[in-house]
C-alpha cells in the first residue's frame, strides 16, 4: 500500500508553517498563553496551598487530633502503638483544670494545666516564649510556662515557684502563643503549661480524674516539598474514628471554618482559572487552525488530485498541529515557570509568605501534556473537514454549499450526515473532561466546568446564530436607509466563508469564562475580606455571672485599643435527656461521645435574629410569635455540624434538662458559624424566654489592640478578679493574615487569568484578518481609502464584541450566581460591571481588529490580486 | 480507455439549480489526443472534472480503463487518480512550499508502491530529476514556485503529471496564462512526453489553434456536444 512518509508529511508540514510564520505565531501563542496560564497558575498556587496548610495545620499543632473527656482504654492504646509503627507520630496532650497557689502567700487560683511532651509537640506551627527559646529547653519535670494573666494575678515573675498538686515548679518562660490555642477548650483560668514528667510529678492525673486528652497526629510526609497526602489524611480519620468510637477527630482543615472556607474558595477558584485558561488557549487555537486550513484548501485539493488520500492529508496536518503544540507547550512552560518565579516578587511586599517554588517536572510534563492534547483535540473538527474538500475546488470555486451561514448549516451537516464528527465532538468533550478532572484539584469543578462549557457552547452557538438573523432581518428591512459604511459593516458578517457565528462564540465563550472569573474572583475577595475583618474579637472573657455583665461592659468600653463593643453569649448548662423522644442513653451518636450529653450549653439570642457570623443553613428562625411562644413551645437552632453527631434534623425533638427544669424544644434551624464570632461557640440558641430565669453564665469576645491587652487584662482583673480573660490575638492574627495572603493570591492570579485571556481572544480575531485581505483590495481597487475600509471594519467588529460582550455577561452572571451558591459565597449582582464589561470588550474587539487589519490596509491590490 | 455514458451534472446555486452538462456520451480509445472545446460556460471544466473523478456527477457513468469511478469511495477514487490520470491546470496548481523536484516528485510520494519495481524513493527521484530536464529545468529542481516564470511553473506542472507514467494525461487550458512564445513551447513539451510516453491526452481549451493539434475535438454548447470530429489528415 502506498503511503505518504512521515519524513515527506512532516516536510510540508514544516515548510508550510515556515511560510506563515506570521499566522502560526499566534497559533503558538495561544497554545503557549494557554500552558504558562496553566502552569504558572497551577505551579504557583499549589506551592501557596502547601503554605497555606502548614499554617492551617500549625492551628491544630498537627494533621489529625483526637479528643476524649478519658483516658484511653488498654485496646486503645495498643490501636496507637500500632499507628505509630505504621511511621504516623503521636503525642498527647492533658487538658485539666486544678488549683494553683504561691507557697509563700498560699494564695489559690483556677488554672488549666496543659501537658505536653515538649520534644514532639506541636508538630507543626511554634509555641512563643518569653525569653524566646525551644519549648523542650523550658519544660522538664521541675518547670512549668504559665500565661502572662497568671504571673500578673499571683504577682510572681519568672524563675518563682509555682505549686501544682502535690510538687512544686519553677517559672520558666511566660507562653506568649501556642499554636492550637484556637482549638483548645476555652477552660477558666489561666494557662499552665507542663511536660508529661511534670504531670506524673504533679500527681494531678489521678484516675477517675476530670482530664481531657487530645492525641496529635503527624502523618509522613510523602510529597517532594513535605506536603502530606490529603487522602492519606482522610483515610487515617476514618481509622482513628473507628479505634476511637468516644473521641472527636478533627483534620487540620476543619480547625478553623474562615481560613478552611479560605483554602477551598481560592482551591476551587484556581482550578477554575487553570481550566479557563486552557480552554481559551484551545480556543485561539481552533479559531487560527480553522482559518490556516480554508486557505490551506487549494494545497489540499491538489494533493488530492494527484491521488492523495484523505488519511495522507490529515497526516500533514496532524504532524503540523503537533508541532505547534509542541513549541506553544514548551514556550508556554517557560513562560509558566517565569510566572512562577516572577510571581512571589511581586506579592513578596504585600504578603509575608515565601512558597517553597521549584520546578517540578511533573507539573511540566502535565502542562506539556495537556497543550498537545487541547490543541490536537480542538484542532480534530478542522482536520476531520479535510476528508470533505473535493479536489474540483482546484477547477471551479463556486460549489453547490451556499447557505445563509456556513457555519451553522455546516454544524448541522455534520451531525445529521457525518458520524465521525460526531465521534469527534464526543472525543473532545471526552478529553476534556479527562484534562479537566485531571488538571481541577476539585473534581466537582471539572465536572461542572466541562458540562457547563458544552451546555454554554451550544446555546451560545444558538444565540449567536439568532441574533445574527435578527440583524440580517434589520438589514434587509433598512438596508438603503443606512449609511453606506453601517451597511457594508453589517453585511460583512455575512461574507461567505466568514465564520461569524463561530467567532461570536468564541469570542462570547471566552468573555464568559473571563467574567466569570472576574465575579467569581470578587465575590470571594469581598467575602474573604469579611471573613479577615480586622475587628473581629481576639479577647475572649470567660465565666462571667449576670450581674458582672453591665460592669463588665463598661470596664471595656473605656479601654483603650477596643474597636468594637464586645460580643457577649449567655450560656445555661443543660443535659440531653431525649432526642426525639428516645432515651438519649439508647440513641445512635455518631462520633460524639454520649457523656458529653451530659454537659452542654444552651444560648439565647436577643435580637430575634441569627446571631452575627451565624447562617441558617435548613430551616428558618424563628418568628416574633414563636419567639414569645417560646415557654410554652421551646424551639431550638443547632449547629449543622452538631446535627449530623447527634441525629437531628429540622422538625427533630430535644429534651434539655437544667437543674430540676426540662423543656423539649422542636429543631427549626441549622446552622454555621464563620468561627469568627463569639456565638461560635453556642451549639444550641434558643428563644430568650425559653431560658429566662435558669442560671446564666456569660461567656464574651472582644476586640482589642494586641498591642493594649495586657492593660485590659489589668483594668478587668481590678475590677472582677474571677473572670478569666484569654487571649488570641497572637493566633487570630496568623489567620487573618493568611487569609488576606490568600485573597491577594486570587486577585493576583485572577488578573494574570484575565490578560492571559483577553490576549488569546485578540489572536482569534487577529486570525479572521487573512478572510479580509482580498476584500479589502477590491473595496481599493474601487477606489475606497484606508478611513472608509476602517469604519467598515470598525463596525463589523463592534458589532461582534457587542453581541459577544452580551451574550457573554449573561452567561457569566449566570453561571457565577450558581457556582458561587456551590461555593456558599452571595452572588453580588453588580449590573454596571456587566455594561461596563460589554463595552469594554467591544472597544476591545475593535482596537483588536485595528491592530490585527493595519498591515492589510497598507497592502497594494495588485500583489494580492497576483496571487489570486 | 475513457468512455462516457449518459453524463448529467447539475449544481444548486442558492435556491436554482443549474443543469451543466445534459447527457453526454463520448468514448476515447487508448493514445488518442482529444480536444474539448467550447465557449466559457459550456461545460467543459466541469467534464473534465467529472472525467479525473475530481466531482461525482448527477447521473450517468465514467469509465476509466474499464472502471467504473464515478461512485466510488474518495480514497479509491484519489488512488485511481494517482495511478490513471496526470494533471495539467491552467494556473498549474504547484505546492508553493516544496520545490521544483518536489512538486514533481510528490504524486510518487503519494502513490507509488515502495515493493513494486520503480516504486522506491530513489526510483521516484531519478524520474523526477529525469522528466525535468527534459522540459528544460534541470537547473531549477531545487527553486520554489515563486521564484519561477509562468512558462517554467507549468513545465513542472507537466513534468509532474507524467512522473508515474499516467495511462491519461487530462490537460486544463494549458497554455491560457502564457504568452505565446511560452505557450507554444509548453504544447510542445506536452505533445512530446505524450507521444514518448504514449499516453491518452484529454485537453480542455477554447482556443481553435490548440485544438487544431488534436486527433478529435469535441465541441460543447449549454452542456451538450454540438460537434464530435476527427482531424481529416487522421480520418
Amino acid at each position: 500500500m502506498p503511503t505518504l512518509s512521515y519524513q515527506s508529511a512532516a516536510k510540508i508540514a514544516y515548510r508550510e508553517m515556515l511560510a506563515s510564520r506570521g499566522k502560526f505565531f499566534f497559533v503558538i501563542l495561544s497554545v503557549a498563553i494557554g500552558v504558562a496560564a496553566l502552569t504558572g497558575v497551577r505551579g504557583f498556587s499549589s506551592s501557596f496551598r502547601a503554605t497555606l496548610l502548614t499554617h492551617a495545620r500549625s492551628i491544630l499543632a498537627a494533621d489529625l487530633s483526637a479528643r476524649s473527656t478519658r483516658q484511653p482504654t488498654p485496646d486503645e492504646i495498643m490501636g496507637l502503638i500500632q499507628i505509630e509503627r505504621a511511621g504516623i507520630l503521636v503525642t498527647p496532650v492533658t487538658e485539666l483544670l486544678s488549683m494553683a497557689s504561691v507557697p509563700v502567700t498560699m494564695d489559690p487560683l483556677l488554672v488549666s494545666v496543659k501537658a505536653v511532651d515538649p520534644t514532639r509537640f506541636p508538630f507543626y506551627g511554634t509555641v512563643d516564649l518569653d525569653p524566646a527559646q525551644p519549648l523542650a529547653q523550658a519544660l522538664h519535670a521541675d518547670t512549668v510556662a504559665v500565661g502572662d494573666d497568671l504571673l500578673l494575678r499571683l504577682h510572681l515573675k519568672r524563675g518563682d515557684q509555682l505549686k501544682l498538686g502535690n510538687a512544686l515548679f519553677t517559672i520558666a518562660a511566660a507562653v506568649t502563643n501556642e499554636p492550637d490555642r484556637l482549638s483548645s477548650n476555652f477552660s477558666a483560668g489561666p494557662r499552665v503549661l507542663m511536660s508529661r514528667d511534670a504531670l506524673d510529678r504533679s500527681g494531678l492525673l489521678a484516675p477517675g480524674s476530670h482530664a481531657g486528652q487530645r492525641f496529635l497526629f503527624k502523618m509522613p510526609q510523602t510529597g517532594t516539598r513535605g506536603t502530606v497526602n490529603d487522602s492519606a489524611v482522610a483515610d487515617m480519620k476514618l481509622h482513628l474514628e473507628k479505634l476511637l468510637p468516644e473521641s472527636q477527630i478533627i483534620d487540620y482543615r476543619e480547625t478553623n471554618p474562615a481560613l478552611t472556607q479560605g483554602l477551598d474558595r481560592a482551591t476551587s477558584l484556581l482550578s477554575l482559572m487553570s481550566l479557563v485558561a486552557l480552554v481559551l488557549g484551545a480556543i485561539g487555537v481552533a479559531m487560527a487552525m480553522r482559518a490556516h486550513l480554508q486557505q490551506r484548501l487549494d494545497t489540499i485539493a491538489i494533493m488530492k488530485s494527484l491521488g492523495a488520500r484523505s488519511s495522507q492529508v490529515i497526516k500533514i496536518y496532524l504532524l503540523q498541529t503537533l508541532l505547534l503544540g509542541l513549541l506553544g507547550g514548551i514556550l508556554g512552560v517557560a513562560m509558566g515557570v517565569g510566572v512562577q518565579l516572577a510571581l512571589p516578587l511581586f506579592l513578596a511586599k504585600l504578603i509575608n509568605v515565601v512558597p517553597d517554588l521549584h520546578i517540578d517536572p511533573r507539573s511540566i510534563a502535565t502542562g506539556l501534556g495537556a497543550g498537545i492534547l487541547t490543541t490536537l483535540l480542538f484542532t480534530l473538527p478542522p482536520l476531520l473537514d479535510i476528508r470533505n474538500v473535493r479536489p474540483i475546488l482546484i477547477l471551479r470555486r463556486a460549489m453547490d454549499e451556499a447557505s445563509d451561514d456556513p457555519f451553522i448549516s455546516a454544524v448541522f451537516a455534520k451531525l445529521t450526515r457525518n458520524y465521525t464528527q460526531i465521534l469527534a465532538a464526543i472525543l473532545i468533550l471526552g478529553g476534556l473532561a479527562a484534562i479537566a478532572t485531571t488538571l481541577s484539584d476539585s473534581r466537582t469543578v471539572g465536572k461542572y466546568f466541562t458540562f457547563g462549557l458544552v451546555a454554554v457552547l451550544i446555546i451560545l452557538l444558538a444565540a449567536s446564530w439568532a441574533v445574527l438573523r435578527v440583524l440580517r432581518l434589520f438589514l434587509s428591512k433598512t438596508r438603503l436607509s443606512l449609511p453606506s459604511s453601517l451597511r457594508h459593516g453589517l453585511a460583512n458578517l455575512y461574507r461567505p466563508g466568514n465564520p461569524s457565528a463561530a467567532l461570536l462564540a468564541a469570542l462570547g465563550m471566552g468573555v464568559m469564562q473571563i467574567m466569570t472569573v472576574y465575579l467569581v474572583q470578587q465575590a470571594v475577595v469581598s467575602e474573604l475580606h469579611i471573613s479577615s475583618a480586622p475587628n473581629l474579637p481576639n479577647v475572649f472573657l470567660v465565666d462571667m455571672t449576670n450581674d458582672e455583665v453591665p460592669g463588665i461592659r463598661a470596664v471595656i468600653a473605656h479601654q483603650p485599643g477596643v474597636t468594637k463593643e464586645p460580643e457577649l453569649l449567655p450560656v445555661v448548662s443543660s443535659r440531653i435527656t431525649q432526642l426525639n423522644g428516645a432515651p438519649a442513653a439508647d440513641v445512635k451518636l455518631t462520633n460524639f461521645p454520649k457523656r458529653m450529653l451530659q454537659t452542654i450549653s444552651l444560648s439565647w439570642s436577643a435580637t430575634g435574629q441569627p446571631p452575627e457570623g451565624t447562617k441558617v443553613t435548613k430551616g428558618k428562625w424563628w418568628t416574633p410569635q414563636q419567639e414569645s411562644d417560646a415557654r410554652k413551645h421551646p424551639v431550638v437552632a443547632i449547629s449543622d455540624r452538631l446535627a449530623d453527631r447527634l441525629g437531628v434534623k429540622v422538625g427533630s425533638t430535644i429534651t434539655f434538662a437544667v437543674q430540676d427544669t426540662t423543656m423539649t424544644a422542636k429543631v427549626l434551624a441549622l446552622t454555621v458559624s464563620d468561627g469568627q464570632h463569639a456565638y461560635g461557640r453556642a451549639e444550641f440558641v434558643l428563644p430568650h424566654d425559653a431560658l429566662a430565669g435558669l442560671p446564666t453564665v456569660w461567656y464574651g469576645g472582644v476586640h482589642v489592640d494586641p498591642s493594649q491587652v495586657g492593660q485590659l487584662q489589668r483594668a478587668l482583673y481590678a475590677a472582677y478578679p474571677t473572670v478569666t480573660v484569654i487571649n488570641v490575638a497572637a493566633a487570630l492574627e496568623t489567620v487573618r493574615a493568611v487569609v488576606i495572603q490568600i485573597t491577594y493570591v486570587i486577585q493576583f492570579l485572577a488578573a494574570f487569568s484575565i490578560f492571559a485571556g483577553i490576549i488569546i481572544l485578540a489572536s482569534s480575531i487577529a486570525g479572521t484578518r487573512y478572510r479580509r485581505m482580498r476584500e479589502v483590495v477590491v473595496l481599493k481597487t474601487l477606489g475606497a481609502t484606508r478611513a472608509r475600509i476602517a469604519t467598515i471594519f470598525s463596525i463589523e467588529f463592534a458589532v461582534l464584541g457587542l453581541v459577544a460582550g452580551l451574550v457573554g455577561v449573561s452567561f457569566a452572571n449566570l453561571i457565577a450566581s450558581r457556582l458561587l451558591k456551590s461555593l456558599n459565597v452571595a452572588y453580588p449582582n453588580n449590573w454596571l460591571t456587566s455594561i461596563v464589561g460589554i463595552f469594554l470588550i467591544a472597544v476591545l474587539t475593535v482596537l483588536t481588529g485595528w491592530i490585527a487589519s493595519h498591515r492589510i490596509l497598507g497592502q497594494k491590490p495588485l500583489e494580492v490580486l497576483r496571487e489570486e | 480507455m475513457i468512455s462516457v455514458a449518459s453524463l448529467n451534472k447539475s449544481i444548486r446555486n442558492g435556491s436554482r439549480t443549474v443543469d451543466i452538462l445534459k447527457g453526454i456520451d463520448f468514448t476515447i480509445p487508448q493514445g488518442q489526443f482529444a480536444a474539448i472545446m467550447g465557449s466559457s460556460g459550456s461545460g467543459k471544466s466541469t467534464l473534465l472534472g467529472l472525467l479525473a473523478g475530481l466531482d461525482t456527477p448527477s447521473s450517468g457513468e465514467v469509465h476509466l480503463a474499464g472502471t467504473a469511478i464515478s461512485y466510488l469511495p474518495e480514497d479509491q477514487l484519489a488512488q485511481v487518480r494517482g495511478r490513471t490520470i496526470g494533471f495539467v491546470f491552467q494556473s498549474y496548481q504547484l505546492i508553493p512550499t516544496l520545490t521544483a523536484l518536489e512538486n514533481v516528485l510528490l504524486p510518487h510520494e503519494l502513490n507509488a508502491d515502495p515493493k513494486l519495481p520503480g516504486g522506491s524513493q530513489k526510483d521516484g527521484l531519478a524520474r523526477s530529476r529525469q522528466l525535468l530536464t527534459s522540459v528544460g529545468l534541470e537547473d531549477r529542481m531545487d527553486h520554489y514556485p515563486v521564484q519561477l516564470s509562468g512558462g517554467e511553473q507549468q513545465r513542472v506542472a507537466l513534468a509532474r503529471a507524467f512522473v508515474l507514467r499516467p495511462p491519461i494525461v487530462l490537460a486544463d487550458e494549458p497554455t491560457g496564462n502564457l504568452d505565446t512564445v511560452n505557450g507554444a513551447a509548453v504544447l510542445n513539451l506536452l505533445l512530446n512526453l505524450n507521444k514518448t510516453e504514449g499516453t491518452t491526452l484529454v485537453l480542455v481549451t477554447h482556443d481553435p489553434v490548440l485544438a487544431s493539434y488534436a486527433d478529435r475535438r469535441i465541441t460543447l454548447r449549454d452542456g451538450l456536444i454540438l460537434s464530435d470530429e476527427l482531424t481529416p489528415t487522421l480520418a
